[in-house]
């Protein structure tokens, strides 16, 4: 005999798990410091080339000052302030990253939580129809 | 009310029961509009101009995932700003290619605002996208609305200057790409334009959240007016050019369009408030509980009456 509340908890689950669920599962299924550290490392790579075409623009840009003054730079100084600007932009957005994504790997955590606690639901229902059998 | 309610379990219901080919069906609209708003705009390189590649782009983009859509979007601008000047496409390559960095890590779903903007730009309704955004996504979505904004203004200021552009010497490149690049990230207007939006986006998103009556109302109204107050703030300052008729305009039509999402999206009853508190072993709730409206669907039935005789 079909079980009203079995199907409809299964039909929401089925729901969830097309949907919302199948992001959140794949987030689910990493260490939280594991799944950071992917993030965090691609928006490096993110920043490192926003760096470049940004740096691509600057030089194009000057570029007839730049080769006029490139024998009287000094190029030392010029190569430690440009990897200064580097380091604070990759810096800066990977702290943004950091946050946004702790914020949404919890936030995936709690639904699948409830996620969890409605497979339970469902496996006792399993259970109370097994047994009145 | 209660036909509106009932329309809207209609709309809803025709919407569950027709995905399958609705989705495709407004994916090739978004993308055929789009398409053709770009090439009404630009319109320089006749050979993607023609509507028979529009209509097979928009064909191809119905199949498509949503985010591939914008690249092709983006390409489009790309391949017109060539046809007026290499340095053109440089500058609009580099800033779309820096824009799609940004957007990928932090709202990749976010496809349609970055698509809806340019258009509610064209439309003189731009006012709409961030209110209803804050109404509708997460804060993460400001990343989107500067997008959009930041593509729009790269639009129009290729279509502004175009002729400007191509009457520079063609030997000195270098000019040529300073005075386009120069020309849109030095627009006063534009840089205006992304603070309000931005600020409206997450006032909208804050108050929308608070747990007090009409929250979505409060939300929307708080949120209209601070846009309109720092665009015109950003005017004084800047003499960014804005027109307060159509600001005033566009604010009210977005406060309509905002009040739609508010109809399909979150449509409670507060008169009809339950205030309860319970606790288990480890907190006391403060629970508020706010009735939706809803209505049953009106059922039709046809009775025949058949006499023999």
């Amino acid at each position: 005999m079909l079980s009203q509340e079995r199907i409809k908890l299964m039909t929401k689950m089925a729901a969830y798990e097309t949907n919302e669920g199948k992001t959140y599962m794949s987030i689910g299924s990493y260490f939280r410091s594991d799944y950071m550290g992917m993030q965090v490392l691609r928006s490096i790579i993110s920043a490192t080339l926003g760096f470049l075409i940004v740096c691509g623009f600057y030089v194009y840009y000057h570029l007839e000052t730049l080769m006029q003054d490139i024998y009287k730079m000094d190029l030392w100084a010029f190569g430690k302030q440009v990897l200064l600007y580097y380091v604070v932009f990759v810096v800066a957005y990977a702290l943004i990253t950091y946050i946004v994504y702790s914020f949404r790997y919890s936030r995936a955590k709690r639904s699948l939580k409830r996620y969890y606690r409605h497979l339970k639901q469902l496996a006792a229902i399993y259970d109370i129809e097994k047994n009145s059998r | 009310m209660s036909s509106l309610l009932e329309l809207r379990e209609n709309l809803r219901n025709f919407y569950s029961r027709n995905e399958v080919y609705l989705l495709p069906l407004l994916k090739f609209l978004l993308a055929l509009g789009t398409l053709m708003v770009l090439n009404l705009n630009l319109g320089y390189m006749t050979k993607i101009n023609s509507p028979v590649i529009v209509l097979v782009v928009a064909l191809m983009c119905s199949f498509l995932p949503m985010n591939l859509l914008v690249v092709i979007a983006a390409l489009f601008v790309i391949l017109h700003s060539y046809a007026i000047s290499m340095e053109c496409a440089i500058v609009a390559g580099g800033i779309f290619l820096l824009m799609f960095l940004l957007y990928y890590r932090f709202s990749p779903k976010d496809t349609l605002i970055v698509l809806l903007l340019p258009i509610c730009f064209g439309m003189k309704i731009p006012y709409v996208v961030p209110v209803a955004v804050g109404l509708l996504c997460g804060p993460a979505s400001v990343v989107s609305v500067t997008c959009g904004v930041v593509a729009y203004y790269v639009i129009r200021y290729i279509k502004v200057n175009a002729a400007m552009i191509m009457a520079l010497d063609a030997d000195s490149t270098i000019s040529k790409f300073r005075y386009v690049l120069d020309g849109i990230i030095k627009d006063k207007a534009m840089m205006v334009v992304i603070i309000s939006f931005c600020v409206t986006t997450i006032i909208v998103y804050i108050i929308r959240r608070l747990s007090v009556d009409h929250a979505w109302t409060i939300a929307m109204f708080t949120g209209a007016i601070a846009n309109v107050v720092i665009l015109l703030v950003g005017n004084l300052m800047y003499e960014t050019n804005i027109s307060v008729l159509s600001l005033v305009l566009g604010t009210i039509v977005a406060l309509a369009v905002a009040k739609i999402v508010e109809f399909f999206a979150f449509n409670v009853d507060y008169t009809r408030t339950e205030y309860v508190q319970f606790e288990d072993d480890e907190y006391y709730y403060y629970v508020k509980a706010i009735p939706k409206n809803t209505v049953a669907k009106s059922q039709h039935t046809v009775k025949k009456i058949t006499s023999v005789l």
